[in-house]
């Protein structure tokens, strides 16, 4: 069993205040005694950790505070998301990656199953290895043994045991957080749609970060009463006339924000998410009859996602939000130096225009620099809708 | 109200070009360098439009576009420039399918119907294939770009190795030192700015016919290198540079 973390880092007294008060929140967890798992990626099978009652979280960051860091051990030219995520676990800058007992990693893409090794020096790290497949008996086998071996992993580090009951009852609380931000989110395909697309990212994004079950559920509940109401009341934040944008890429939060403030500024309004904070891990349901555990693993590998090959669950999802939000053009955000994102482009592009469906593809990385070059490219293509 | 005389005013980051239209005809343009203050730079430019056609303020109807559009507080709309560039394009050359617009801080190819844009590549965040990187190059050799125009009458090249404006640079200084005319080297210079724009429409497929726009469209020795590399007549006309400033003055009652 592995000693769990509770003190604060040695630069604590360095930090502002709403950084303090971030590690003095974690810190509180910690205190009560849960352990708590860092993951980085949408296939991370959270249920596993529901059922230890450990606390999991997010670490891929979205900031450019620690890439110089980073960039001492990393090279420059490598995906901001996995220069940034490092650069936090090297200076303790993050309370979550600094509170994490447990940090789990996926082998995704080339960038971060080496950088994990890396990270493996400063953190307690376990990898699953995810499948490139997802159609065949041999990748689902390999799936389902990876998630057998993590729960061994955290029955041994936590002094826990998961038991099925246990699994299952985490499966359907899951479902009820998929089925609520689902129903967040879906708010947008009325026309026009009742909240703008910064909000409804801000709320699916903060929902990472809410620890109490409880708490989230009824607040994401809280959320969607509330958007109605205002809707009833004659509220229209945005325009009837606006075009709809669909947003797809990688995943997106904190300064990648900013790609859906040059869209929205430009007059368009995005109404879905088809990335890692949005529809990809809410649209569909864990099945919660049968062997939990061959279920989370069937679920989680289908999520589509460049990594995988052939891709076409992405491209299923795609088409599927496309009619249902009636989109008008969909907009990619690729991150700089993210090869399996950046090279499927090319298809979702040649994809959509067979559908008749816009598209625009912007490259940017965690810096600010580029907000003059992705409105002018957001806003010649809103012009051209 | 639709108002019958508009201006469009295109603040690019080295000029700062004007166009008034009335009822959809070019009557005065103007172009001054952009300098420190497009906002300041766009007013006068506006004055001068306004004095040339003598109207008042209040008569027309004024689109800013190019990058400085958004600080342009006398405009009653910013437009970008890739809609304006098409939208002129069409103007001067009707039937207009795809635009290369090389200006101070970037290119850009537009495939264009009917004046919409269809698609756009863009290059930025680097100097490779602009206008800036054409300047540097013939300060470096001691001339303006008009006699570095000249020099490219003679037709003679050289390959340059780098795209990169700093790599370039030295490498121009190295050429020379080793007795490479500077012909040769302005010719190698238009070629590697020209084969950057090449892979830009490559992206976005090129179609007949092709107009030249942007502050570099009267560097005939450019024209001509591009539609070497294109296999395609490129055509570039005396209102070219004027393309984005005519465009933004035509986007009145356009969604």
């Amino acid at each position: 069993m592995i000693q769990k973390r509770t003190g604060l880092p040695e630069i604590f007294d360095s930090f502002a205040e709403a950084r303090k008060n971030g590690f003095l929140a974690m810190k509180n967890i910690k205190d009560s005694g849960r352990g708590v798992v860092g993951q980085f990626c949408t296939y991370t099978p959270q249920e596993i950790f529901m059922a230890a009652d450990l606390v999991s979280v997010g670490l891929c960051s979205t900031s450019d505070e620690t890439i110089p860091e980073a960039e001492k051990v990393l090279p420059g030219n490598l995906c901001p998301l996995i220069k940034s995520s490092y650069g936090f676990a090297i200076t303790d800058k993050c309370p979550y990656m600094y509170f994490s007992d447990l940090v789990v990693g996926e082998t995704t893409c080339d960038g971060k199953i080496k950088m994990y090794e890396l990270l493996g020096q400063e953190k307690n790290v376990h990898i699953l290895e995810l499948p490139k497949r997802q159609d065949t008996p041999e990748a689902k086998a390999l799936w389902r043994a990876e998630l057998v071996r993590l729960v061994e992993r955290v029955e041994k580090d936590f002094g826990v045991t998961i038991s099925e009951d246990r699994l299952r009852e985490a499966i359907r609380k899951r479902n009820i957080e998929r089925r609520l931000l689902k129903e967040l989110y879906e708010l947008s395909t009325m026309t026009p749609p009742p909240i703008t697309g910064l909000r409804q990212l801000q709320i699916l994004f903060g929902s990472q970060f809410k620890f109490d079950w409880d708490e989230k559920v009824a607040e994401i509940r809280g959320a969607i009463d509330s958007i109605r109401a205002a809707y009833e009341t004659g509220e229209r934040p945005v325009s009837e006339q606006a075009p709809r944008i669909l947003v797809t890429g990688c995943p997106m939060g904190g300064v990648t924000e900013k790609v859906v403030k040059v869209i929205e500024e430009a007059g368009a309004v995005v109404v879905a998410f088809e990335n890692c904070s949005g529809a990809k891990q809410m649209d569909r349901q864990c099945p919660e009859a049968g062997d939990p555990l061959t279920n989370i693993a069937e679920h989680y590998l289908q999520i589509g996602c460049a990594v995988m090959t052939p891709d076409r669950n992405r491209f299923e999802l795609l088409d599927q939000l496309c009619d249902q939000f009636q989109v008008d053009g969909v907009v990619e955000m690729t991150l700089q130096a993210c090869h399996s994102y950046a090279v499927e482009a090319h298809l979702i592009k040649a994809h959509l225009h067979s559908k008749g469906i816009p598209y625009l593809q912007l490259e940017t990385d965690y810096g600010t620099a580029d907000i003059g070059q992705l409105s002018t490219r957001a806003g010649a293509f809103v012009e051209m809708l | 109200m639709m108002k019958e005389i508009t201006v469009g005013i295109d603040c690019g980051s080295a000029a700062c070009k004007g166009a008034l239209l009335r009822e959809g005809a070019v009557i005065s343009f103007c172009v001054k360098p952009t300098g420190w203050s497009p906002k300041e730079t766009a007013r006068l430019v506006l004055a001068e439009l306004l004095q040339q056609a003598a109207v008042d303020r209040e008569d027309v109807y004024v689109v800013a576009t190019g990058y400085g559009r958004v600080g342009i507080d006398i405009a009653d709309r910013a437009v970008t420039e890739i809609t304006c560039h098409a939208l002129g394009a069409e103007y001067l050359l009707p039937g207009v399918r795809t635009v290369l617009d090389i200006g101070g801080q970037d290119v850009k190819v537009i495939s264009v119907g009917d004046g919409k844009v269809l698609s756009f590549q863009m290059n930025d965040k680097c100097a490779a294939g602009t206008g800036r990187f054409l300047e540097m190059s013939a300060h470096r050799m001691g001339l303006d770009l008009t006699a570095f125009s000249a020099l490219l009458e003679t037709g003679k090249s050289c390959a340059l190795s780098s795209m990169c404006a700093v790599f370039a640079d030295s490498e121009i200084v190295s050429l020379l030192a080793s007795g490479k005319s500077r012909e040769e080297v302005a010719g190698g210079v238009v070629r590697s700015v020209v084969t950057r724009v090449v892979t830009l429409t490559g992206r976005v497929g090129v179609a007949s016919p092709i107009l030249l726009t942007g502050g570099l469209a009267g560097l005939n020795g450019l024209r001509i290198e591009l539609e070497r590399q294109l296999v395609h007549p490129v055509i570039s006309l005396p209102l070219s540079r004027f393309a984005g400033a005519i465009g933004a003055a035509k986007v009145q009652g356009r969604r």
